[in-house]
């Protein structure tokens, strides 16, 4: 690929990289401080960073024409799994402070409707729908990659 | 500990990340030296203020500002000193290099002076940063590490560790690697310097309350130094020599380190990332906007606020800072100071092993080396310069920090055969030969590196490092300057060579500067004067009561010299906009360069010659050692 061809896709990533490096770690750093202190509002500040840092994610994807790539699909799905899993196993053992719970639940609950929000923006309510629901008719013949309709 | 560990293994991750895909889009090695000079513009602008930064500045900085107060208020102008350099040469460099298709600056030395001794001089000076300069850095964060991790990591392990990680992405990605993670690693150094700050005025309750406890310690008449510039110079015999009264921070030694910062943008390193970047578009917005606008707002405001608190509550100096805050922030922090170090230390080695091998080795020793070959021998170079920083780091810190000392200084020095190239076409070959010679000697004999060898040999100078409180970088541009001009006046007859006649000719007729920038010449120079006085010269002085009201009241809250200070940074960000855009020094260019058509010469077989450059190295490192060694049991101590 020459290098004009990747320079888009470079300028991107540096970007994106740039974003998460500086509002995804400060605040994830600002969460974790949060339940440290057992305060409420400085997780919710943290998440707000965080959230922040989606949104730059997803103007950048818009300056450069773009939706996530299917590394930072799985990454993000993978970790709010995996978070979430964390939550679930930690409130059901019971040693959760309410501080603590509020925060996971505005954690998590933020960025699942932020995440809804997306994909509504982006691919409109059917749209979105459809990122999710293929009929057996959608699939191509040969490749095995589902249409989106 | 372990988010420490956490953090740094994920910081590998992506450093690892961007060397492949640097790598595969160099296919190896095809463009592993200039990124086929494809770096976008606005990475290249990033890249630049990040490297001039580099954690240097907020370590240097915050450090002297903890220890010694507003005495040093040249340093709140560090983002202005850094950028005027690339004002003054990057487009001009970037669209020589252009017509003469070369991509570094000993090359268009080499072209246009047909010197092999400012070849060799640019090519040290290279060394110098690889080695010492970014090599005290890195020590330093491995000393930090060691300490973070409560001695579970030791320094060897740390400095051994972070260099391989440097040298992974170095020899793996080269140029392209150091562009594309270097633009990351700049947003990431800018976002923790926040952070420091942020921390550091936090924990002391505010910035309100900063300025109270400032106010406080400046009520004590015992501490009047560390609010004040010790006057415009005091004839003292340097450091090690005499005390100067009060402290050294005179107004001055304000000027001579920001003559020294000048001296990054005119070293190899800045020119290497100048001329790997696709077109000079965005040096204007980069120098103005980036380096100047928010590097410098950031230096003058949170750096020196860092260090204010520090002043105030030792506890907030960096390291302790770090060890306080809780482990996910002293883990980020300590990420971001090493991004902004790595970035540097990257920049200087590449830009150090191609000196070595592309423009000494090859040229006088191996002409047949071919191109896979020169990227492999580079590569082992770097790695050998990775392993003497980090040997020097580990057994030799004292001189490490020595011999970084040097660069800076000594790379300002490289500042009039480039103003002979850009902008004074009446600068000489042998006039800027000279003028370097002599800037060097001025250089070190006025810091502890010369004087240490010159005492090893037994002569011992009757004056310690930087005499009359002026910096190095002083002591070796005025001879350096005096005898530029001097040669110049009398060696105007010399005919330049074919390569220096074209660079005039596109300098100063295509690329004249139009009649309103023209017009504008005396308020440039006046403003340029006014400020350079004012922001780090003699002016300080009026600086210390300024802004002081009856009673040695506070004005604006502030100390008056940080006022000051940040009122200068202010008026030095105009002043690099005006001259960016309005002088057309940096603004940006829509012509097309054609290639320069050198002369055809007949090519010969070298290798013979090569074998007995070769032989006489040998023979003149042996004879040269022998001597030394001689000298030194005669009369050294």
């Amino acid at each position: 690929m020459s290098d004009q061809q990747n320079a888009p896709n470079l300028d991107r990533g540096i970007l994106i990289f740039s974003i998460w490096a500086v509002f995804g770690f400060l605040g994830l750093g600002v969460v974790l401080e949060g339940f440290k202190r057992d305060l409420w509002a400085v997780s919710a500040i943290g998440i707000g960073g965080i959230v922040l840092a989606f949104v730059a994610h997803i103007i950048v994807n818009g300056i450069f024409d773009t939706g996530f790539t299917k590394g930072e699909t799985a990454l993000g799905i993978g970790a709010y799994g995996l978070l979430g899993l964390v939550f679930i196993v930690a409130a059901a053992d019971g040693g959760m402070s309410k501080a603590d719970y509020y925060s996971g639940l505005t954690f998590f609950g933020t960025l699942a409707v932020g995440f809804l929000a997306y994909l509504s923006t982006r691919h409109g309510l059917r749209g979105a729908f459809s990122r999710f629901h293929h009929k057996a008719g959608d699939q191509k013949a040969g490749d095995g990659q589902a249409v989106a309709r | 500990m372990t988010w420490l560990l956490l953090y740094l293994l994920f910081y590998t991750a992506v450093v690892l990340y961007w060397a492949r895909l640097a790598a595969k889009a160099n296919g190896d090695f095809e463009t592993y030296f200039s990124a086929g000079h494809q770096i976008a513009p606005w990475v290249s602008a990033l890249v630049v203020a990040g490297a001039s930064v580099s954690g240097w500045l907020v370590l240097g900085d915050a450090g002297r500002m903890a220890s010694q107060g507003f005495g040093w208020p040249g340093q709140l102008q560090a983002g202005i000193a850094l950028a005027l350099p690339g004002v003054f040469f990057f487009k001009r460099f970037w669209l020589i290099a252009q017509r003469l298709r070369l991509s570094s600056q000993g090359e268009v030395l080499r072209a246009y002076y047909q010197s092999e001794f400012l070849v060799v001089f640019s090519t040290l000076v290279a060394v110098l940063f690889a080695v010492g300069f970014a090599g005290m850095q890195l020590g330093a964060l491995s000393r930090l590490l060691a300490n973070l991790s409560d001695g579970m990591i030791s320094v060897s392990v740390a400095a051994t560790v972070l260099s391989l990680v440097l040298f992974g992405y170095v020899a793996l990605g080269g140029m392209r690697a150091i562009g594309y993670l270097g633009a990351v690693q700049t947003v990431l150094l800018g976002a923790v310097i926040v952070g420091f700050a942020g921390f550091a005025i936090m924990s002391l309750g505010g910035f309100g309350t900063l300025n109270q406890s400032l106010q406080k310690l400046a009520a004590d008449p015992a501490n009047a130094g560390l609010f004040n510039v010790a006057g415009v110079i005091q004839f003292t015999a340097g450091i090690g020599r005499e005390a100067a009264v009060g402290h050294e921070g005179t107004a001055l030694a304000s000027l001579g380190l920001a003559m020294a910062l000048m001296g990054f943008q005119a070293s190899p390193l800045a020119a290497k990332i100048i001329l790997s970047t696709r077109s000079p578009r965005g040096i204007a917005a980069g120098q103005t906007w980036v380096m100047a606008g928010a590097f410098g707002g950031l230096l003058a405001l949170f750096v020196t606020a860092l260090g204010a608190s520090a002043l105030i509550d030792p506890g907030l100096a960096i390291s302790s800072l770090l060890a306080s805050l809780s482990p996910w922030f002293s883990a980020w922090l300590f990420i971001g100071l090493l991004a902004g170090v790595q970035l540097v230390a990257g920049l200087g080695l590449l830009t150090a092993g191609e000196a070595l091998v592309r423009h000494i080795y090859k040229p006088w020793f191996h002409s047949g080396l071919s191109r896979k070959a020169t990227v492999t021998v580079t590569r082992v170079v770097v790695g050998l310069l990775v392993l003497t920083s980090v040997l020097m780091q580990v057994l030799t810190p004292v001189t490490l920090s020595v011999l970084g000392g040097l660069a800076l200084p000594l790379a300002f020095q490289l500042w009039t055969p480039l103003l002979g190239i850009t902008w004074a076409r009446w600068i000489t070959r042998p006039a800027a030969i000279t003028g370097v010679g002599f800037g060097i000697a001025g250089v070190l004999l006025t810091e502890p590196f010369g004087q240490a060898v010159l005492s090893f040999f037994g002569l011992d100078l009757p004056w310690g490092r930087w005499p009359w409180t002026l910096n190095s970088s002083i002591w070796g541009m005025v001879p350096n300057l005096a005898v530029v001009l001097l040669i110049s006046l009398f060696t105007q007859r010399l005919r330049p060579t074919e390569e220096a006649l074209d660079v005039q000719q596109l300098m100063h007729v295509t690329l004249r500067t139009s009649a309103r920038a023209a017009a504008l010449k005396t308020t440039a120079w006046s403003v340029v004067l006014a400020w350079l006085f004012l922001a780090v010269g003699p002016g300080l002085i009026f600086g210390n009561a300024a802004f002081e009201g009856a009673e040695g009241a506070w004005l604006v809250g502030l100390p008056s010299l940080w006022a000051w200070g940040l009122l200068f940074w202010a008026l030095g960000l105009g002043m690099v906009w005006f001259l960016s855009y309005k002088m057309e020094m940096a603004s940006p260019l829509h012509i097309d360069i054609p290639t320069f058509e050198p002369p055809r010469r007949l090519r010969r077989d070298q290798s013979a010659a090569e074998q007995m450059r070769l032989r006489a190295l040998l023979i003149t490192v042996g004879v040269v050692f022998a001597l030394a060694v001689i000298t030194a049991l005669t009369f050294g101590q």
